[in-house]
């Protein structure tokens, strides 16, 4: 059974590893851009985003635009690889 | 999106169409520097070749000058897209090094034109027919490309004419292959 790798616990949770798969595909992503796509609340995106950051999957910067502050997320290399070894994992399940 | 068990085709599933909603997203307005840009480097390239042609004026490379309040322009601009935007593509951070860099070579290349012999219009004209023609790689838009093309080849002519009809030759190469497909561009943003 030497396919089969715990998956990442941080990745295998449905909006955090939405979060992560949307912010691999792009430069930087706001907040805004995230709940729209991954259609989250306000509220539980904040804390998955968080628990990423926590993790240095993910890099949070917090900003102003004009007086509107603004959250914007970018994935790490750590998040990069993280992914990558959850991806891995996942193909020893499948296979 | 709720909280729960996810099974491995799920989470295949849910990355793959999270990818695809990525990848949709780049942002518009390429369109405007390319019209800006376009009939400043048009306009200042006519003029410069009219006053050294056909007239006595001593400098005419003052025309030149109308490229600074546009850099300004085009600065503004692109510092309000770039706050506008809710996501920055991996393509729009590429599209915007592309043209960076070439503004980088722009100057060097303005630094030293009197080791080029003056012939720095001919490299200049070569500098953009590869911003354009990469710009249309990355936008998949095919007018851009042949842009670039055409500008390659007004490179050429103007390695094989005079300083004075070089600036003919490059008004002329920016309004086919930069200008035009600019317009175009423009067209398909809408």
């Amino acid at each position: 059974m030497s396919g089969f790798k715990p998956l990442d616990p941080l990745l295998h949770s449905q909006l955090r590893l939405a979060v992560v798969s949307l912010l691999l595909g792009v430069e930087s992503a706001e907040f805004t851009f995230i709940k729209e796509k991954t259609g989250a609340t306000a509220g539980n995106l904040s804390v998955q985003l968080d628990k990423l950051s926590e993790a240095k999957y993910i890099e949070v910067e917090k900003a102003f635009k004009g007086k509107k502050p603004v959250t914007t997320c970018k994935i790490t290399k750590t998040g990069v690889e993280a992914f990558e070894a959850y991806v891995n994992a996942l193909k020893g399940y499948i296979e | 999106m709720t909280e729960k068990n996810l099974s491995e085709k799920e989470s295949l599933a849910l990355i793959s169409s999270m990818i695809s909603q990525a990848k949709s997203n780049y942002q518009k307005g390429g369109s405007f520097y390319f019209l800006l840009w376009g009939w400043v480097v048009m306009v200042a390239n006519l003029t410069h070749y009219y006053l050294d042609a056909y007239t006595d004026y001593p400098h005419p490379y003052y025309v030149w000058a109308v490229t600074i309040p546009a850099g300004i322009f085009s600065a503004i601009y692109g510092i309000r897209q770039k706050r506008k935007a809710l996501v920055v593509s991996h393509l729009d951070k590429l599209y915007g090094q592309v043209w960076m860099s070439i503004g980088v070579a722009l100057i060097i290349i303005l630094m030293f034109m009197n080791k080029l012999g003056y012939n720095h219009n001919a490299v200049i004209i070569l500098l953009a027919a590869i911003g354009t023609f990469v710009s249309g790689s990355m936008l998949k838009f095919n007018p851009l490309k042949i842009g670039g093309m055409l500008l390659a080849l007004s490179s050429v002519i103007c390695f094989n004419v005079s300083i004075t009809d070089q600036y003919l030759v490059g008004g002329i190469g920016i309004f086919a292959g930069y200008l035009i497909p600019g317009y175009l561009l423009k067209g398909k943003e809408k």
